[in-house]
């Protein structure tokens, strides 16, 4: 508090003030809604039965693919709570005008999602490990590959949340991104079975290239030395480049235009 | 330091549309506001108020002009301001998975208050604001008055130097909005500065030191409630229903201020009989009652507060 003329408190200036607190809020609020997070894999989950039954031999690589794609959604859910604590609640308003950065709410609020939803990844994991049988450093590679797609799809998704105006427009963006980076591509089906003249581009999706690369290490895709790189750089560009630009908008949008 | 709170000046804003015209929201807005000063800006929906408001808290740019925020320039620099600024957003709504408390509590923590002062600030402010029996319930079970109380409890728990309330008390029964002002009063007596948009007139004089006439996205008066109130030209109000036909007779005892079929006059005691007696033998019926600010308006903008034309 000031008294009338004096002068203003110091402010601790720091880029991530509030970080933590928001992350809290927001796990707070998102565990209201244990249904949501208990059906989040429920598509991944009738993937896997289907494979399983139609084609046991591919459940290897829908199990990996399962668990990616769980993290991948997991940014979805920051693109649409971030619209909708903005068009609906504009609480937006709230954290924007205070000391946290715009940066530290874009993060708080990502990581506060994926803390929530992170049950049915851990889920997911746990049975690809007992089946597959990840050796350590595959597992660690797989760590990497799913914090780089989270921070892909959350970058992205709050990004796509600023550009709409009301939460009906987003919804078909939910599913138009649900099938072109999950359903589509090799992901939920091994990289040999997409048109050959097609899979150097399909590991430049963050999801398609990052299954293949686990699916790489743990010896059931063979890939050739350069998509490897390939499919590693396209990730991990993509990732940085991502969140460089989410942190440069989210800046950029604490003050409209 | 000296300076104002918040110095505008000149600020414009056109929004551009995209498949129709452009709109100017802001036509050169220029205003001061001390230190621990509470100021209102009155007008009709879609005057500008918000628009003005989300540009003083750093929310919105402006088209050209100028904002100063504790001598800060807080267009070029809005993230030195930021830190002293707390806004109550038009139509805002508290997360409905947290409950009052926890809204207060945790929006404190973001920004920055230890655990102690988080919790002492929130209680004190679900307090003031009414709430102390619901605190521990979800704002999804709440009413719209309640949701709206809670998010300016959440603000003012801030305590920050420099407050912008976009129509806080919007959908608030009496008795709560009353609540509110008081809470407002405290707010600048300890050294806060207070900018609210309303369209309550009674709220703008109950509450603001001085206020913002604004229309169509310009100043048109600046005062407070009495020094407005004077400029209509009288302490009394004689309407009369359906008074054009004697409007000429009329305007001989004082201005007139039309508000739809109802002609008001302003003028003093000592025209008051005559008036009536005319309007007595048009067999019309008046009114008398001291100015109030909705003449003051009428008389500033040409049209009620209520008018959305």
């Amino acid at each position: 508090m000031t008294s009338l003329n004096a002068a203003l408190p110091a402010v601790a200036r720091s880029r991530w003030r509030g970080l933590g607190a928001l992350i809290g809020t927001e796990l707070r609020v998102q565990l209201h809604e244990l249904t949501s997070i208990a059906t989040s894999f429920i598509v991944q989950a009738v993937f896997l039965v289907f494979v399983g039954v139609l084609a046991r031999e591919y459940l290897s690589y829908t199990l990996v693919g399962a668990v990616v794609f769980s993290t991948f959604q997991i940014g979805q859910r920051v693109q649409n709570e971030a619209a909708w604590i903005r068009i609906d609640h504009k609480l937006h308003e709230l954290y924007h005008a205070s000391p946290m950065t715009p940066e530290a709410y874009f993060l708080g609020m990502s990581v506060g999602v994926l803390t929530a939803y992170s049950a049915p990844i851990v889920l997911l994991f746990g049975v690809a490990d007992y089946l597959v049988a990840l050796a350590a450093p595959v597992a660690l590679l797989l760590v990497a590959v799913l914090v780089a797609e989270f921070v892909f799809t959350a970058s992205v998704g709050y990004m796509i949340s600023t550009w709409f105006k009301n939460m009906r427009s987003i919804w078909p963006y939910s599913t138009l991104f649900f099938n072109f980076f999950g359903v589509l591509p090799p992901v939920f089906y091994p990289l040999f079975l997409f048109p050959k003249a097609l899979q150097p581009v399909a590991l430049l999706l963050p999801t398609a290239g990052g299954t293949a690369l686990v699916e790489h290490a743990d010896g059931i895709l063979p890939l050739p030395t350069d998509w490897v790189i390939l499919a590693a750089m396209s990730l991990l560009v993509g990732a940085s480049l991502a969140f460089v630009g989410a942190v440069y908008w989210a800046r950029r949008i604490s003050r409209e235009r | 330091m000296n300076s104002d709170a918040l110095r505008a000046d000149s600020v414009r804003k056109i929004y551009h549309g995209r498949s129709g015209p452009d709109i100017e929201a802001l036509s050169g807005v220029s205003l001061r506001i001390a230190r621990g000063e509470r100021i209102a800006l009155l007008g009709r929906n879609g005057a500008g108020k918000t628009t003005f408001l989300r540009i003083a808290s750093t929310l919105l740019a402006p088209t050209s002009g100028a904002v100063e925020i504790f001598g800060r320039d807080a267009l070029a620099d809005p993230e030195s301001v930021r830190p002293y600024l707390a806004v109550v957003p038009q139509e805002g709504k508290p997360f409905m998975h947290l409950t009052p408390r926890e809204q207060a509590y945790t929006y404190l923590r973001a920004r920055g208050f230890s655990r102690e002062t988080a919790k002492s600030r929130a209680d004190h402010a679900l307090d003031q604001m009414g709430l102390a029996e619901v605190a521990d319930r979800l704002s999804i079970t709440l009413s719209g008055g309640q949701r709206q109380r809670t998010m300016v409890a959440t603000v003012i728990s801030t305590e920050a130097p420099l407050m912008f309330l976009d129509e806080p008390t919007i959908g608030m029964d009496p008795f709560a909005r009353r609540e509110v002002w008081e809470s407002f009063r405290e707010l600048t007596v300890k050294g806060s500065t207070i900018l609210l948009t309303t369209h309550y007139l009674d709220e703008a004089e109950a509450l603001s030191q001085r206020l913002y006439i604004i229309d169509r996205g310009r100043v048109l008066a600046e005062g407070t409630a009495d020094e407005l109130k004077h400029r209509v030209g009288g302490t009394l109000r004689v309407s009369i229903v359906s008074g054009d036909g004697i409007a000429q007779q009329l305007s001989t005892f004082g201005p007139l201020v039309r508000d739809g079929d109802i002609v008001h006059v302003i003028t003093g005691p000592h025209g008051l009989q005559e008036i009536l007696s005319i309007a007595a033998h048009a067999n019309l019926t008046a009114t008398v009652g001291p100015v109030t600010l909705e003449e003051a308006f009428l008389h500033v903008v040409g049209r009620s507060i209520h008018d959305e034309s």
